[in-house]
């Protein structure tokens, strides 16, 4: 099944967020902490979308929007962060979506699941 | 030993004497015991009018008398008892009809018995000394007048006293002695005179009235010019009405204009010949004999006084009109220095109010920086605070869906909806903190107020009622960061509006309210409506502590930090009106 979603994020407890209410959804999820290793678990799983974060520790989710895209141009990644502002920068184009972080994360589950032809509820 | 004089004859005496007198410029005559001029010298017999010496031995002391009218015949007989007879500066006409001012000395004639034997006389024209002194008396009265007038002036910077001063100068009988006078001032936009100021009395009763007061008090022109105040009512009267918004224009032949034209006095005595413009003149100060002197400096023509003897009917000289042309000339520099002061204090007050917007300016660039620093520091401090509101929100969502919460699903529904809470608060400053980033500049009111209106409209669902929206048709503008002011348009609007629209019928406006760019929200309805609105007015400017207040806080220190205000006006008949002002900028303000 092609469900396999990459979480990128450098919080630890933002990241066990989406991995357990993503899986309740039915979602295989991977989680990565920085660039690097989120590019690893790319090239080595067969990922079907990647939710990412913007502002990162080391490396800026933009500049991984580009590497990733790069490696796996028709990857369906989701910009996903607590800025709004980003919204306007035309690097975040090239995403597939821009979902600011929010308790309720129906609208992020929503995009998910248009971006992977799952069914919505 | 007799002096060789005494050897000689008395009657001979003068004649040994004849060359010497005849040639000084002093005259001498001499009688007999009857008064028939013995001798008269070359100059006596001029200055009392006969052709020569010879003629004048023809005559005696009663036929010079009428003219020289000194009382001489009176006095030649005290002198034939041996007392002297003197007169000085004695003002006559001699026997030619000539104005002669004399001095005369007369002492008896002794002949060799020390008999009194007739009168010799001494006799002095000093009409030209006499006439100078008199001229010299005119030119000291007159600087006295102008000095004195010129000191009072002096320490008077308001137009109006100035005014007021030069006419009790013109009309004090310590001063000119005119009894009315008008005081014009030029204007030099409208090429024309307006009328200003005048005093004198109105009719001879009044005159007599004030000018016996006036009299008792026995003051110095400079004491009655210091006193003005004292004195306004006393000699103020209603006869400024005469010339109260007088306008004379300087574009048609008028005595005026040629009084202006010609930089000098000028004096009708009559209004025949005159063009009807000066005849209207004349009958409008109902008179027909005037003075007037224009007022000039530098070449400036700054006005012109105008005076008359209405009430004494006396004549009015060229000397006097001499004199009033002296004094205007005296004024001009009162009178323009006093609008040089007006001039100055106008600056000083623009120089003031320009003080004033700059230390404003400075003061909301300060509150400025101060705001952009809260703005960034509130926008990281929101940013930090999501990713743990969403945790934890998201948490408790996850678990209230997948019904692991068991018997403390209450709880987790408490928990979620206060982050929704709280989230709602960081999207409110979050906004208001990306918009503090937007430059501050002039910005039209009326496109703002649509855009908010039509952001509004977005969120209205099919059924609810929209607010009517009429905007003023003039062109206001207001300084401001647009998208701060944008946001709180937007705000104010979709608070006060948005729980109202199914019970109320609401106009949105925009209109000048004095100085201040003022958008009104009015609501009708029925007495359901009145509840509606007065609750929730109370729940956004009460002393709740909702989200709602809290939008309105940040919406109303923005408001207050661009200048404005905001509020809820209201009576007993019709529902509450909210309004937000701003203040207006007009035209050519750049910041």
């Amino acid at each position: 099944m092609d469900n396999r979603v990459l979480v990128v994020d450098d919080e630890e407890h933002v990241r066990k967020l989406y991995m357990n209410a993503l899986s309740r959804k039915g979602y295989e999820v991977d989680t990565a902490a920085d660039g690097e290793e989120a590019l690893t678990i790319i090239k080595q799983r067969d990922i079907n979308a990647v939710i990412l974060d913007i502002e990162l520790e080391e490396e800026s989710g933009l500049e991984l929007l580009k590497r990733f895209k790069s490696v796996r141009p028709e990857l369906p990644i989701i910009l996903n962060t607590a800025y709004s502002v980003y919204m306007s920068d035309f690097k975040t184009w090239v995403a597939d979506a821009y979902i600011v972080k929010s308790s309720d994360m129906q609208p992020l589950i929503d995009k998910l699941d248009e971006l992977m032809g799952i069914p919505q509820e | 030993m007799p002096s060789l004089m005494e050897t000689i004859p008395a009657e001979n005496r003068m004649m040994l004497l004849r060359g010497p007198l005849d040639e000084s410029p002093l005259g001498f005559f001499l009688t007999n015991e009857r008064g028939g001029l013995e001798y008269v010298s070359r100059e006596a017999a001029r200055i009392i009018g006969f052709e020569s010496s010879e003629e004048a031995r023809e005559y005696s002391l009663h036929d010079i008398e009428p003219a020289i009218d000194c009382g001489l015949v009176e006095g030649f007989s005290d002198v034939l008892k041996g007392h002297n007879f003197q007169k000085t500066e004695h003002i006559c006409t001699n026997r030619q009809g000539h104005f002669a001012v004399l001095n005369i000395f007369c002492s008896p004639y002794h002949d060799t018995d020390d008999r009194i034997t007739g009168m010799f006389g001494i006799i002095q024209d000093v009409t030209e000394s006499y006439h100078e002194k008199t001229r010299l008396e005119e030119a000291h009265y007159v600087l006295s007048i102008i000095s004195q007038i010129s000191a009072a002036l002096s320490s008077k910077a308001e137009l109006d006293e100035v005014l007021r001063m030069i006419l009790i100068g013109v009309t004090a009988y310590q001063g000119l002695g005119f009894n009315r006078a008008f005081l014009f001032l030029a204007d030099e936009e409208q090429n024309c005179l307006e009328g200003k100021m005048a005093i004198g009395p109105g009719s001879p009763e009044e005159a007599h009235e004030v000018w016996s007061r006036l009299a008792g008090k026995h003051k110095t022109l400079l004491e009655l010019l210091n006193d003005y105040r004292t004195n306004e009512k006393a000699i103020n009267n209603n006869i400024s009405s005469l010339i109260a918004d007088w306008r004379i224009p300087l574009d048609k032949p008028s005595i005026f204009k040629r009084a202006l034209d010609n930089a000098e006095g000028l004096k009708i005595s009559s209004a025949e010949d005159l063009k009807p413009e000066s005849i209207e003149i004349l009958n409008r100060l109902n008179t027909d004999k005037l003075a007037m002197a224009p007022i000039i400096s530098k070449g400036r023509k700054l006005g012109l006084i105008a005076a008359d003897n209405k009430i004494t009917g006396r004549d009015i000289t060229d000397s006097t009109v001499a004199l009033l042309q002296t004094l205007a000339n005296t004024s001009a520099v009162a009178i323009e220095r006093s609008q040089l002061y007006d001039n100055i204090l106008e600056r000083a007050d623009e120089l003031e109010k320009i003080n004033r917007r700059l230390e404003e300016s400075q003061e909301q660039i300060v509150r400025a920086e101060k705001m952009s620093v809260i703005g960034e520091l509130t926008s990281s401090i929101a940013h930090e605070l999501r990713n743990p509101l969403m945790v934890i929100g998201g948490f408790a969502n996850m678990m209230l869906s997948t019904g692991d919460g068991g018997e403390n699903a209450e709880y987790l529904n408490i928990i979620l909806s206060e982050t929704q809470r709280a989230e709602s608060v960081l999207h409110q400053v979050l906004d208001f903190s990306r918009a503090s980033r937007t430059r501050s500049r002039a910005i039209e009111f009326n496109p703002l107020v649509v855009k908010a209106y039509n952001n509004f409209l977005s969120r209205l669902k099919f059924k609810q009622k929209k607010p009517k929206l009429s905007l003023s048709g003039n062109d206001i503008k207001v300084w401001g960061n647009p998208d701060q002011l944008q946001h709180v348009l937007y705000q104010f609007i979709r608070l006060t509006v948005e729980d109202m629209t199914e019970e109320c019928n609401i106009q949105i406006s925009t209109g000048l309210n004095g100085n201040m760019v003022r958008l009104t929200i009015g609501f009708e309805g029925d007495d359901e409506a009145r509840r509606k609105v007065v609750k929730t007015l109370s729940q956004i400017f009460g002393s709740s502590t909702g989200t709602q207040k809290l939008s309105m806080l940040v919406a109303g220190e923005t408001i207050r930090y661009h200048g404005g205000n905001y509020g809820v006006e209201g009576s007993a008949e019709n529902l509450p009106r909210l309004y937000l002002e701003l203040p207006q900028i007009k035209g050519g303000y750049d910041g």
